[in-house]
């Protein structure tokens, strides 16, 4: 089997590159605006949630001690 | 990641001695500026340091922000202003430390310099595919699409040689993962006391170890690294655990990359499907949250799963997977001392002292980690100054640092990674098997340990 030329190769980089462009910048915005996820995301900025935080120093807001557990919760019985 | 770089750092110091001075060098450089530029009042108020002291260096390191339908608007901040700058400068900092990786090496710098250039805006171009609001909300993190750019360039177009000097993903990542260990605090294990101690570390220690068994026996699938970097982003906290402990164990580019397209996999499913599941339970949904803490991988899904239950819930459930993020430098140090003592000795490697040997294979980088997450998690206990210093540190620039590093590293994996290499470990359907198995045996385990924990021991959480 030969090698792609670079012409192909450029082509086929263009026409990945329109793909991800039509997907991201048309089809996504598109499904914002379905029921579930928009009520989803809604949810998610009205309780300034970060889904797509990988670890906890990257949320919005620091995951500390809830103040209500201190009433509630024997930490060390 | 067993291969070496393509700039392979044969000549100066080893790769992971280099990770660790300039890794160490980075978290030091945080700590020192942000003392410096410490607030004269209140500077021990919780409430009006949320997030720790305001650190300069925050406007050194921006990342792309969200955006819906215009990809321009990522690089504007809430104001509506331009905020390019920040965004340049934190490629800026991937080109200076992979700089630094390279006069280590005592490589070149004049075909470095060029190369990393390209790779940060790929590097960026990722950080946009995942700041668009669908993603982003859906948690499908940034290493996906840096994995996914890395891998179209690569499949679709060849890589180009001129970018080889600056592939050290490794370097990138092992950099990362040592400024990484600033943000791991032992100090949070306590934050849940012992209902939450129990919670993350009876059951995670148990499916970890469930999890690798049953795929390297039971599925016999044939790579121990990725048995192992499987159950740890599963049973651990996902993307960063997978990271770590793929890391500690020398896992392929390959397995890491499938472990973390599994697991981002997952994720999405169970964020939207275990709030409805628990109201249809009718379980309490602080109990609830304790069970979407322990067994969601991502953080960020866990807290949009949590809170979609409840503000109590999603308290419960972000701060039980804070404990279990905090296990990432125990375990990543466990996975490496296993390794370097037994796996690697069975693979038939030289024979000396057991001790000396392991102490040969142990991947140094590691220790660093530890040192950042020990020295920051013993400055953080000292007073609540003390942890406002470290936590404004953290959060305004070693984390964004580590997310740009982590970014051009996946970057690099996926230029490297051949497509084709992907198939055979999806076709056989073990990993998906492996990670349906051991996700099942944490939900159960967790359930019930949060039951007994939550529900029993100290029921008066959940009583009205």
């Amino acid at each position: 089997m030969t090698e792609p030329g670079k012409c192909s190769r450029v082509v086929r980089l263009l026409i990945g590159a329109l793909v991800v462009a039509v997907i991201w910048c048309g089809l996504f915005p598109r499904l914002l605006e379905v029921g579930p996820v928009k009520r989803h995301v809604a949810l998610m900025e009205e309780r300034r949630v970060d889904p797509s935080a990988m670890y906890y120093t990257e949320l919005d807001r620091l995951p500390l001690r809830p103040a209500w557990v201190d009433d509630v919760l024997v930490l060390w019985p | 990641m067993v291969e070496r770089s393509v700039v392979a750092m044969r000549k100066g110091i080893h790769e992971d001695v280099a990770a660790v001075v300039v890794g160490l060098a980075a978290v030091l450089l945080a700590l020192a500026v942000t003392w410096a530029a410490r607030p004269v009042d209140e500077s021990g108020s919780r409430q009006r340091y949320p997030k720790g002291w305001p650190t300069p260096l925050a406007a050194t390191v921006g990342v792309p922000g969200s955006w819906t339908d215009q990809p321009l608007t990522a690089f504007r901040d809430q104001s509506d202003r331009w905020a390019v700058r920040p965004i340049l400068l934190g490629m800026g900092w991937v080109v200076l430390v992979g700089g630094l990786g390279v006069l280590l090496a005592r490589r070149s710098l004049l075909a470095y310099l060029p190369a990393a250039a390209a790779l940060v805006l790929l590097a960026c171009l990722a950080y946009l595919l995942a700041g668009q609001k669908l993603v982003k909300y859906y948690n499908l993190e940034y290493p996906l699409w840096a994995l996914a750019v890395g891998l179209f360039v690569t499949n679709a177009a060849g890589l180009p040689r001129w970018l080889a000097p600056a592939l050290l993903g490794e370097f990138f990542i092992k950099t990362g993962l040592v400024i990484f260990g600033a943000e791991v605090l032992v100090t949070r294990l306590l934050a849940l006391g012992l209902p939450g101690l129990m919670t993350a570390w009876i059951v995670t220690p148990i499916v970890l170890v469930t999890t690798y068994l049953l795929g390297v026996h039971v599925l016999k699938i044939p790579s121990r690294p990725l048995c192992m970097t499987l159950a740890a982003d599963m049973s651990v906290c996902g993307v960063s655990a997978a990271i770590a402990t793929g890391a500690a164990c020398r896992a392929k580019k390959e397995e890491l990359s499938l472990a973390i397209g599994l697991s981002l996999f997952f994720t999405v499913i169970m964020m939207v499907a275990m709030p409805p599941v628990i109201r249809a339970m009718g379980l309490d949904p602080i109990l609830g949250g304790a069970w979407i803490g322990g067994t969601i991988d991502a953080t960020g899904a866990v807290v949009a799963a949590g809170e979609s239950l409840g503000k109590e819930a999603g308290e419960v459930a972000a701060t039980v997977k804070m404990i279990q993020n905090s296990m990432i430098g125990l375990i990543a140090f466990a996975v490496a001392a296993y390794w370097a003592g037994w796996v690697d000795r069975d693979a038939g490697g030289p024979r000396g002292t057991l001790a000396g040997e392991a102490w040969r294979r142990f991947p140094r980088f590691i220790l660093g980690f530890l040192a950042a997450s020990l020295v920051c998690s013993w400055l953080h206990a000292q007073g609540p100054e003390q942890a406002l210093w470290v936590e404004g540190a953290t959060t305004g620039f070693t984390a964004k640092l580590r997310g740009w590093l982590f970014c051009t590293g996946f970057v690099c994996m996926g230029l490297q990674t051949d497509v084709r290499e992907l198939a055979p470990l999806l076709a056989s359907g073990r990993p998906v098997l492996l990670y349906v198995l051991g996700q099942s045996l944490n939900l159960a385990l967790t359930l019930a340990m949060a039951s007994l924990t939550f529900g029993w021991l100290f029921r008066k959480v959940v009583e009205p």
